[in-house]
């Protein structure tokens, strides 16, 4: 293809190729301080086509695929092309990666322990991920964590964190404009921003950690701590993979593991402070 | 070209040893583009590969194993749900090679479970599958009746807790297309294999893989329909096919099919000027695993719904699918 | 649910499980499927562990002699019923 980079995010490595090249410079800026892989074996293609051949010029439509695809995906506007970028790389992890168990959650390590915060998009888990991030944890990642089957360790997968809507704001007046992407205006998630984890986040992405508190959160509603059962967090996390069952076995005693092992709360809250200061506190109690 | 690539490699293992980092994203791409990842992971098991790309391998295998595992649970399904018909659960394609080990299954992606009973139990076999669970993927009156009229199979039903689908053959062919394979001696010369699961005869298996291929396609997975019939080729009589695919009215498919996969696969064979335009097709993807050749791909595909239908019904055919959207890509 | 019929368990429908409070969490290696289920289904899988060929009575009785079942027929008609439901999630087969 006419544009294309190599990167690597945590254990996974993404050929990107596009039809333009505005994608892939702003991938280039936005992952300037990711390790320099060029030239080496990828473990997965993303391709950003057109959706024909017209649509390359004329309102330019791009159709996001590659190694792994849906035929029915939605095209994105080419002022979106970060956006299909970082789509692109996450369908081939959900449909393609099989040597962890994906987790769809947020996680951050503190004192070599890990906190996974799983839930809906929307449940607040990417923005507390960043916002930790910021205050003494290392940020692991906002979108998948990667359990190992055997060692049970959590490892990061620190891609840039994608912050919607009202979260752009409280997380870009933390870190500053420097660490932020281009705002994605309009997008069918509404208002969308990337910000670039903090340098330490990148430079451990190789380095997991025992999982040591599992969080349940919801963003927007009165301040609330709930203890799971543990038939329900099953369910709930064999819901937020999508390897558990291309996995087979060596998932089922993993996950059964960390069911057991890992103590888990639901939280609700109000506004991200109100989160931090929940967290903070469950941390200290744990164990 | 990776598609040829692709097919080097699984001819002559040893061949990549010489790839670079490019020719090695290039073959990927390209075996997965056609679902023969897991088959290449096969073939090189035994070669010294670069560090990143065994992981990429042992993924492949494992994916194999687990496809293998479920295809064959689903064929373990259909027995149990047909056992009071007393009708023989005859096994196609890949669930067939896994069930019976042999070397086309070898690693091989299985998609549906696909299986043949006589035309005249359809019904009772259709009953008996959605007493177990199995019901209809599309409600759809006009592709229903489509399929009751014109093919060569039950419409796909999907299992409704197991979220896996079956197709119900009672012939190897579209009953629209040209040669009329034999269903009947199909169905009496097939095998067993084990638990009371069946399988096509040596040469009706090569049959129904060349009609599968060459008279009932675009060659979309062409090279993984050719290497299946590489492998199964080495399992029959050559001149017991010969008669057999005469029977059927597909001689002239099976002897294509084999000149494609000895050209493609094996040690070469003369091609002609037809051959190498499928040979062509069958190449049509580049370096990122995208369809090149794009006119030469749609000639194909009209030319598949051309081999099923007479031209009448092909536009009538056409006109309904686009108005509803659709669009050959 | 028909108390005649008789089932048996395949020794290759081997199951991984995993208790979780009160939960059992059962991993079919045949289908790759989890089942999770709650008591008397681990009890009454337990029972066939041998492999031998059971109708609901016979079943019933192996369960009587380690659990008060309370009155037969209710118990029976459970115990049919878990038998049929476990033989279309294949974890038990029809003899």
């Amino acid at each position: 293809m006419n544009h294309a980079l190599t990167l690597r995010i945590g254990p996974a490595t993404f050929r990107i190729g596009a039809a333009w090249p505005q994608p892939i410079a702003q991938l280039q800026r936005l992952y300037a301080a990711y390790p320099d892989v060029t030239g080496q074996v990828a473990d997965f293609t993303v391709r950003l086509q057109p959706t024909s051949m017209v649509r390359r010029w004329v309102r330019p439509s791009i159709f996001i695929t590659g190694d792994h695809g849906l035929a029915d995906a939605a095209p994105m506007s080419l002022s979106h092309g970060l956006l299909a970028a970082e789509m692109g790389m996450n369908l081939q992890m959900a449909l393609g990666w099989r040597r962890h168990l994906l987790l769809h959650a947020s996680s951050v390590e503190k004192d070599g322990c890990v906190l996974v915060m799983t839930g809906e998009s929307g449940s607040g888990k990417s923005t507390l991920a960043a916002l930790l991030g910021e205050r003494g944890w290392r940020f692991m990642g906002d979108e998948f964590a990667l359990l190992d089957l055997d060692s049970g360790a959590i490892l990061p997968f620190p891609r840039l964190v994608s912050l919607k809507n009202r979260a752009i704001d409280v997380v870009a007046d933390t870190v500053g404009q420097a660490h932020m992407g281009p705002l994605l205006a309009a997008t069918a998630k509404g208002d969308i921003r990337h910000m670039v984890p903090r340098a330490d986040a990148v430079a451990r992405m190789g380095e997991g950690a025992m999982p040591a508190l599992l969080l349940f959160p919801r963003f927007g509603h009165a301040p609330d701590i709930r203890p799971v059962g543990q038939g329900e967090i099953f369910m709930r996390l064999t819901q937020a993979s999508t390897n558990y069952v291309a996995l087979g076995e060596p998932a089922f005693v993993a996950l059964t593991r960390f069911v057991r092992d890992v103590p888990a709360r639901a939280i609700d809250f109000p506004t991200g402070e109100d989160a931090i200061a929940m967290v903070e506190r469950l941390w200290e109690e744990r164990a | 070209m990776s598609a040829a690539l692709l097919v080097r490699a699984l001819r002559d293992p040893a061949s990549v040893t010489t790839l670079d980092a490019t020719g090695w994203n290039g073959l990927i791409a390209a075996a997965r583009a056609e679902r023969l990842i897991g088959t290449l992971a096969f073939r090189l098991a035994e070669i010294a590969v670069p560090p990143a790309v065994q992981p990429i391998l042992a993924d492949a295998r494992t994916d194999a194993a687990r496809e293998a595992r479920q295809a064959l649970w689903e064929a373990d399904r259909a027995v149990q749900a047909l056992r009071p018909l007393d009708v023989r659960v005859i096994l196609l394609k890949g669930t067939a090679y896994a069930a019976a080990g042999l070397r086309a299954g070898q690693g091989r992606f299985i998609g549906d479970l696909d299986i043949l009973v006589p035309r005249d139990r359809l019904s009772a076999v259709e009953q008996a599958l959605i007493a177990a669970g199995w019901e209809w993927v599309k409600k759809d009156a006009y592709d229903d009746a489509y399929y009751r009229q014109w093919m060569h199979e039950l419409p796909p039903m999907i299992h409704r807790t197991r979220d896996r689908m079956i197709d119900v053959h009672h012939t190897i062919l579209p009953l629209t297309a040209r040669p009329k394979p034999d269903a009947a001696a199909l169905i009496a010369d097939a095998e067993p294999i084990a638990d009371g699961l069946y399988m096509l005869s040596a040469e009706d298996r090569v049959c129904h893989a060349a009609a599968h291929m060459l008279a009932d396609g675009d060659l979309q997975g062409g090279l993984r329909n050719l290497w299946d019939i590489y492998g199964l080729l080495a399992e029959c009589d050559p001149s017991l096919l010969d008669q057999r695919a005469a029977h059927h009215g597909l001689r002239a498919h099976v002897q294509q099919a084999r000149r494609l996969a000895l050209a493609l696969y094996g040690d070469g064979a003369r091609l002609t000027l037809w051959d190498h335009l499928v040979r062509a097709r069958l190449l049509a993807r580049d370096g990122w695993g995208r369809e090149t050749r794009k006119a030469l791909v749609f000639a194909f595909f009209l030319r598949s719904h051309w081999l099923r239908m007479p031209p009448l019904m092909l536009a009538r055919h056409l006109w309904t699918k686009w108005r509803k959207g659709h669009r050959p890509t | 649910m028909d108390n005649s019929l008789s089932y048996r368990r395949d020794p290759a429908d081997a199951l991984l499980s995993c208790a979780l409070e009160d939960l059992t969490l059962l991993y079919h290696r045949r289908s790759g499927q989890t089942h999770m289920v709650i008591s008397p289904v681990p009890e009454l899988l337990d029972r066939m562990a041998d492999g031998a060929t059971v109708t609901a009575q016979a079943l019933h009785d192996r369960l009587a002699q380690d659990f008060d079942l309370g009155p037969a027929d209710e118990a029976l008609a459970e115990i049919a019923t878990h038998l049929y439901a476990l033989a279309a999630l294949g974890l038990v087969r029809p003899a």
